[in-house]
């Protein structure tokens, strides 16, 4: 172990012309994909536009539920695998809400808009909640405990959700009311629609105001001071546990909008949706740079971009494989992720 | 302490025995005592639920005409559910479980051909009668080229005489029967394929893609997705495929298989949707939601709607079911397998003297019945176990239907658009063609 991790180390540090070795394999990694794809953009442009709208639409949402992953690892270390649940299950009560309006399917109604307003920060606000609720009970008595401990009630808690939502809903995919503007274009022979706008925009607005709270806002500073060195924040009279609860319920809010705007969109959701779409939101967290909230972001785009490319050119089931195979390469060229990891100081 | 958990064990034990036993089929029957059959279908869906009503329709019926020759028949539905989809592993289980109590004499199912393949093994040594109303998998009864890389009948009996039959056609028919209707009725001459990795999706998208090159089409793209990785996400796979005239989709609705159909629109992508029985379903017009118009499904078997001798039937089930998902594209079919296997067990009965058979009996009295009288048909088997009735049924979703068509459509309607059911189109019979 202690050879190996050295013979990694000694690989990285290989300095050559100011550039670490390493650091070379991760550029060429990089330019490598550019060029392929910008050979796929040149030989079939049209078709490679509209794979990339569905790479944005896609990345979007992944970049929403990766925001939640990171936040919370960057300030407890913890991969809370239940947060795909979370994403899930605000669909789910998504779908209810909805169902006690009578909206249009299909078309564009006063009412949809009625229920589009309001359906969002209600869902968000509960999912706020819930995941207050589970930090409460099943992370926060654990705090001081071996790190493995969380990581099982974590997997717990993930199970948990997915069971919830199969006694409630049962196994078949849910339908989520179709209630979005239906007005499609086409420009240069890529077809998208307003729903594909719809999604790009309000998790680009999500992802803004997430970085001003962050980076503007007292309890903002305060996340960061607790993400930084927990035991220093809590010496200069920072609430620990609040800021951490608030850190859940802000991760919670964007996978509340994830899980609305995912369902807006694909219209069905299943109980199991969550586990995927976690594992790789919380992929493309690492590959951002876990703790890091515009790797995340990033990260999010990237690996949306790359699904809906291999999708495309590659083949449904070598996706996978593709997206958890340049994860790999990434983090052996550059283990801190695109943008450089963030987690406590040890 | 010890005591007391023992008594609330006990009395837990006493009140599952009593519940199990009132599940079984009606009062009233014969006086000779019970022989139970059982079924084990994925009755967490839609279409295993429907299923499973057609051998209690029928087992009913028999009880209050008498029994089968004196004996009263207990039905018990089993469930190979998993989480939501079949699981071969519930379905052994469930073999098993028929298997240790030996008053069960023969079971219906199973639904899919996966749990199929897994049981036939195991009943076959105990010549234990499985009829099933719905697989369509080639190789659990015929060695056909294809079976080489997927498994061959032999092997799953291991020697032991035949005891599987099945009331419905094969892939082999159902996938070319779609390719037939595309490039000559529908003048498609360019697909894609999409399948969902399944034992079913495979074969079924392989069979469709030989007949339809076989035609002289051409197939621009074979894509294939696993549900756990794939999510609902599908637009890219479509975008690859989006040049061809049809998409013919291999699979499942409990796999997904019909959510491209509603995204095919969100990528603007208007094109002929087709697929085997496995999309003949409610949770799959609700996959589909805002593109149901036009789905095309085929089912390996006849219509019992569309056989005349079947109306008084399908009219009295709908009295005694009269959910609005109760009846199914495999509960006539069910209904036929229940009353063939009670006529073998008659039979053996009969054999034996009047007195209750052995398995071997009834596997034996199985194996002799050549020429049936069902509602979905008048058939026969082969040594194999297939049926001689080769026709496949070809249906579209058809939307905005009046309340009196929903009622002469299949019954198959999506659970949010009540008004959005599978209606008979066509059908092929391949044992004339051929």
């Amino acid at each position: 172990m202690r050879s190996g991790a050295s013979a990694l180390t000694r690989f990285r540090s290989i300095a050559l012309g100011g550039m670490s070795l390493a650091d070379y394999g991760f550029y060429i990694l990089c330019a490598t994909a550019v060029v392929l794809l910008l050979a796929e953009a040149v030989r079939d442009t049209t078709n490679f536009a509209q794979t990339l709208v569905f790479g944005l639409t896609q990345g979007a949402i992944f970049a929403l539920i990766a925001l939640g992953y990171t936040m919370v690892y960057g300030i407890i270390e913890l991969i809370n695998f239940a947060h795909g649940d979370v994403f899930t299950l605000s669909a789910y009560i998504g779908t209810t809400i909805l169902g006690l309006f009578t909206v249009t399917e299909g078309s564009f109604t006063a009412l949809n808009l009625v229920a589009l307003v309001i359906i969002f920060p209600v869902v968000m606000l509960i999912m706020g909640g819930i995941n207050v609720a589970i930090e409460r009970i099943a992370y926060r008595p654990l705090r001081s405990a071996p790190r493995l401990a969380p990581l099982i009630t974590a997997i717990g808690m993930s199970f948990f959700l997915e069971g919830v939502m199969f006694l409630w809903k049962g196994p078949a995919t849910v339908h989520f009311p179709n209630i979005l503007p239906q007005w499609t274009t086409t420009v240069g022979g890529v077809f998208f629609g307003l729903k594909d706008i719809f999604v790009i925009i309000t998790a680009a607005i999500l992802v803004a105001l997430l970085a001003f709270f962050i980076n503007r806002t007292r309890l903002g500073k305060a996340m960061r001071a607790t993400a930084q060195d927990r035991d220093a924040a809590q010496l200069m009279g920072i609430d620990i546990n609040r800021t951490i609860a608030a850190t859940f319920f802000i991760g919670a809010l964007l996978a509340g909008a994830g899980g609305v705007i995912y369902g807006l969109y694909y219209n069905t959701v299943y109980y199991q949706l969550g586990f995927r779409t976690g594992l790789i939101a919380f992929t493309a967290a690492v590959f951002g740079g876990i703790g890091n909230i515009p790797g995340a972001a990033i990260g999010g785009l990237i690996i949306g971009l790359t699904a809906a490319f291999s999708d495309s050119y590659i083949g449904g089931k070598w996706t996978t494989v593709v997206i958890f195979g340049i994860l790999i390469g990434v983090l052996v060229f550059r283990p801190t992720g695109l943008l450089g990891m963030r987690v406590p100081e040890k | 302490m010890v005591r007391a958990r023992g008594l609330v064990v006990l009395t837990v034990a006493i009140m599952v025995a009593v519940a199990c036993g009132n599940t079984g089929g009606g009062g009233g029957g014969g006086s000779k005592g019970t022989i139970k059959i059982g079924s084990d279908f994925p009755v967490c869906t839609t279409g295993g639920q429907s299923t499973s009503n057609g051998v209690k329709f029928a087992v009913d019926q028999k009880n209050a005409a008498g029994g089968v020759e004196g004996f009263n028949i207990a039905y018990q539905s089993f469930d190979d559910c998993r989480q939501g989809s079949y699981n071969a592993d519930a379905g052994v289980a469930n073999v098993r479980q028929m298997l240790d109590d030996s008053a069960f004499m023969g079971m219906i199912g199973p639904y899919n051909s996966a749990v199929a393949k897994a049981e036939i093994p195991i009943a076959a040594p105990k010549n234990f009668v499985m009829i099933s109303p719905a697989n369509t998998n080639p190789c659990l009864t015929k060695d056909i080229a294809s079976c080489s890389t997927a498994y061959h009948p032999q092997d799953l009996r291991a020697g032991n005489p035949n005891n599987y039959w099945r009331v419905v056609t094969t892939d082999d028919y159902q996938g070319p029967a779609m390719a037939d209707y595309m490039y000559k009725q529908a003048n498609i001459k360019t697909v894609a394929i999409l399948d969902d990795s399944t034992v079913f999706g495979v074969g079924i998208s392989g069979a469709f893609e030989d007949e339809f090159k076989k035609l002289g089409g051409t197939v621009v793209k074979h894509q294939e997705y696993k549900k756990d990785q794939q999510g609902t996400q599908f637009q890219s796979l479509l975008q690859s495929m989006h040049t061809a005239s049809a998409l013919y989709v291999g699979g499942t609705d409990d796999q997904n298989i019909c959510i491209p159909r509603a995204q095919m629109k969100q990528i603007g992508w208007t094109a002929p949707f087709g697929g085997g029985d496995g999309i003949e379903t409610t949770d799959c017009i609700d996959q589909a939601s805002g593109n149901e118009t036009g789905i095309l499904a085929t089912s390996a078997g006849a219509d019992a709607t569309q056989v005349p001798g079947a109306k008084d039937t399908i009219a009295k089930f709908r009295q005694a079911f009269t959910g609005a998902n109760d009846f199914g594209g495999y509960t006539m079919q069910a209904y036929d397998a229940a009353n063939i296997l009670m006529t073998a067990i008659g039979n053996a009965i009969k054999a034996n003297g009047g007195s209750m058979p052995t398995r071997k009996q009834v596997r034996d009295a199985m194996a002799k019945i050549t020429t049936f009288q069902g509602v979905i048909g008048n058939y026969g088997f082969d040594q194999n176990g297939d049926t001689t009735l080769k026709i496949v049924s070809i249906y579209e979703v058809k939307t905005g239907l009046s309340d009196t068509d929903v009622k002469a459509s299949t019954g198959v309607c999506g659970k949010k658009l009540a008004n959005a059911c599978f209606v008979w189109k066509t059908q092929f019979d391949f044992a004339k063609s051929s």
